[in-house]
């Protein structure tokens, strides 16, 4: 029983909300590259709704386009969460790896990737008055992605559901506590670049006179 | 010798060059770069909508110089009236501003006795009344008079206990309703326009600004809750600032106020009962950017000194700060931007008053001592008469006209919005999606393709509706299939995992 292939795994987890990622952790299976492959597409999802809404909907600024911003807000946010969880849930006493969190967790987010490439599709065949069905779409997908988390993490480091939801809160503050330290470390490479360019802009000019 | 040549080629191709590049800055005769808005709020280059023509002091008039003109008004037959403040005088001038007509220094009181002006800042002639109303600042009155000078009621101070007796009584602009009620405008007053009766009495205060809620504002009102009477008599108390100069239309009253820290209510319109139409649009009078001034090391916030209401309805918006003039559409639309800070005609360096008649601005200019006049480009003219239209209702009218408009700016947003709505009007839905687009107008491409998709499953419903047949059909042959072979396969590996 339960021989599928990796890709098939990602539908059963995502169909079975509550025993998925339980059956996943017993066969240990689960692919990273599936899983890298799902963020990926949670970049070109949110690149895709933010650039290929329906114009009846929303009109994008074409001068101020930047990737960065979606850069940050998919991928740096799930290695984030990912790091995050990891480092948490080692004091914990979870049993999940830096490897497992990273699949259950990518594979946890396939509904909404799902839900925001269906609203962007859908967003150019409806009008403004049938935006609800848009909505309805929305709110399943990120519900159901919600759920799928909770289980993933649950199951990843087996724990009670209590616990989890702490898990849950306690990484989201230290992706904080990241997102912080960041700042500040950004902040020095830049105080510490200025003063070495100017440094050399002024030994420069001393040599050339 | 082949060097030479050498240079020779050079020289001519940078001077190609740079003729190419400044080509199109020559081509506009202002002494500043004409720009518009876009959707963003972003400066881009457009064309004028009006071109200064000249420029016409006291000297034109035939009354020596100006000092200091602080007012314009042009009577309802043409005749232009301007208050020479620094002159203590009203000068009357012909339609082509080329001579005075007229010039007013002294006034007949009802007893007989001659009056002098001081200072005069405001001047109104009603086109009912046929009476010229005038703001004498230092003589703390206004004068009503007859077109011969003959003062019929003076209006000083009232003695009312609702007019604050400690405030002096400045008048700085005045005019007069349909009914004949006089409206003030006094410069320490921040509750509004003083209004009169057309007896003299005094009624009250009109159009009062909103306070703004800053932070300071919000915060002063918390600390407040806890401080004692005493205290908070003494400290300083939110109050609006006053408005600094009004015009009429038919119907309604619009003030605007010249204030560096208010960005609210800076242009409102009122209508009889007091209210501000304008209260909910969301627009920004004047530049969306504050001007930086490099000589000040600041940025000034615009300053609208004067407004003055054309006859088709648009609304010229004088800024002191900047010397431009804002012309928008009776909706708040942005139309046109004309003048700057320079020497050259078309540039000014103290504006104090605007008014319009039919395809002219003038701008009075209280340092250079000026009346410039501003006529209506081509590129105007399109724009005006296509707006009109479009704000009329008549789209489908205004569609030829906006194209002309195009023709002229291709950047002109209005103009697209325009040509969107006149194509959704007729029918046109795949273009006036593309036009919206265009625009940036995502309402209206809403709009289109509603349209757009209605018309297109009514062309193509049998095809859709064959093709929902058949897909339906294949995903059900598809599914009894799978099933099938489904259950052979549980049949297969069925014993061995029981």
């Amino acid at each position: 029983m339960m021989d599928l292939r990796p890709a098939e795994w990602v539908g059963h987890a995502v169909f079975h909300p509550v025993e998925g990622f339980e059956d996943m952790r017993w066969k240990k299976s689960g692919s990273l590259k599936i899983a890298f492959g799902i963020v990926l597409l949670l970049f070109l999802s949110e690149i895709a709704y933010g650039r290929l809404y329906g114009f009846q909907f929303y009109a994008p600024n074409d001068k101020l386009f930047n990737i960065v911003p979606y850069i940050v807000k998919t991928i740096v946010l799930f290695a984030a969460w990912v790091v995050g969880n990891w480092s948490v849930c080692t004091l914990l006493d979870g049993e999940g790896t830096m490897r497992n969190i990273c699949v259950y967790s990518a594979y946890a987010l396939v509904p909404y990737i799902a839900q925001t490439f269906i609203c962007v599709v859908l967003s150019h065949f409806l009008i403004r008055d049938e935006y609800v069905f848009l909505e309805v779409i929305h709110v399943i997908g990120v519900g159901w992605s919600v759920i799928l988390i909770f289980s993933a993490i649950r199951s990843v480091h087996q724990y009670s559901a209590g616990k989890t939801v702490l898990a849950i809160a306690l990484t989201i503050a230290a992706m904080f506590v990241m997102l912080a330290l960041a700042v500040l470390v950004l902040a020095l490479v830049q105080n510490v670049a200025v003063f070495i360019s100017t440094v050399y802009a002024e030994i420069s000019y001393r040599i050339r006179v | 010798m082949k060097k030479l040549f050498r240079d020779i080629c050079a020289l001519i191709c940078s001077a190609a060059l740079v003729s190419a590049g400044i080509a199109p800055a020559i081509a506009s005769a202002e002494p500043y770069e004409v720009y518009n808005y876009d959707r963003w709020g972003e400066a881009i280059p457009s064309q004028a909508g009006y071109i200064a023509e000249r420029a016409v002091s006291g000297y034109d008039l035939g009354v020596g110089a100006l000092s200091e003109p602080e007012d314009i008004f042009i009577g309802g037959d043409g005749t232009f009236y301007i208050a020479d403040s620094g002159n203590n005088r009203i000068i009357a001038a012909d339609a082509e501003l080329s001579r005075s007509v007229r010039v007013y220094e002294k006034f007949t009181m009802p007893d007989g006795s001659k009056t002098a002006l001081s200072s005069p800042q405001g001047v109104y002639i009603s086109a009912d009344t046929g009476l010229m109303y005038i703001a004498d600042n230092q003589n703390s009155r206004v004068l009503v008079c007859d077109l011969e000078g003959n003062v019929g009621l003076e209006i000083t101070k009232p003695e009312s206990g609702v007019f604050d007796q400690n405030k002096t009584f400045f008048p700085q602009k005045v005019l007069a309703d349909k009914a004949g009620n006089i409206y003030v405008v006094l410069g320490n007053i921040t509750t509004g326009a003083a209004m009169f009766s057309p007896e003299g009495e005094f009624l009250g205060y009109y159009g009062a600004n909103r306070v703004q809620p800053t932070s300071e504002i919000v915060s002063r009102y918390f600390t407040n809750l806890f401080t004692s009477d005493e205290k908070r008599s003494r400290r300083s108390r939110n109050v609006p600032t006053g408005i600094t100069n009004f015009d009429a239309d038919e119907d309604f009253i619009f003030t605007c106020t010249s204030s560096s820290t208010q960005t609210a209510d800076t242009v409102k319109k009122l209508n009889a009962a007091g209210n501000n139409i304008f209260a909910n649009y969301d627009v920004t009078f004047g530049d969306y950017t504050p001007m930086y001034d490099t000589t000040q090391n600041k940025l000034l916030a615009p300053a609208i000194c004067d407004i003055d209401i054309a006859g088709d309805g648009n609304i010229n918006c004088l800024d002191f700060t900047t010397g431009r003039i804002f012309q928008y559409d009776e909706d708040c639309n942005l139309l046109f931007i004309t003048g700057t800070i320079a020497k050259q005609v078309g540039g000014f360096s103290q504006v104090t008053a605007v008014e319009s008649d039919e395809g002219h601005l003038y701008v009075a200019d209280g340092q250079k001592n000026t009346v410039t006049v501003f006529a209506e480009t081509d590129f105007g003219r399109a724009v005006h008469k296509a707006t009109a239209l479009h704000n009329a209702g008549y789209y489908e009218e205004a569609l030829e006209p906006w194209r002309d408009v195009l023709k002229y700016d291709g950047n002109y947003r209005r103009a697209y919005i325009g040509v969107a709505s006149a194509l959704l009007r007729k029918g046109e839905y795949k273009e006036s999606m593309r036009y919206a687009k265009l625009a940036d107008a995502p309402k209206i491409y809403n709009k289109a393709f509603e349209g757009y998709r209605r018309e297109f499953l009514k062309k193509h419903f049998t095809a859709i509706a064959a093709g929902i047949a058949a897909a339906a059909a294949a995903l059900v042959l598809f599914g009894y299939k799978h099933r099938k072979k489904r259950k052979e396969g549980a049949h297969h590996d069925g014993p061995e995992t029981r």
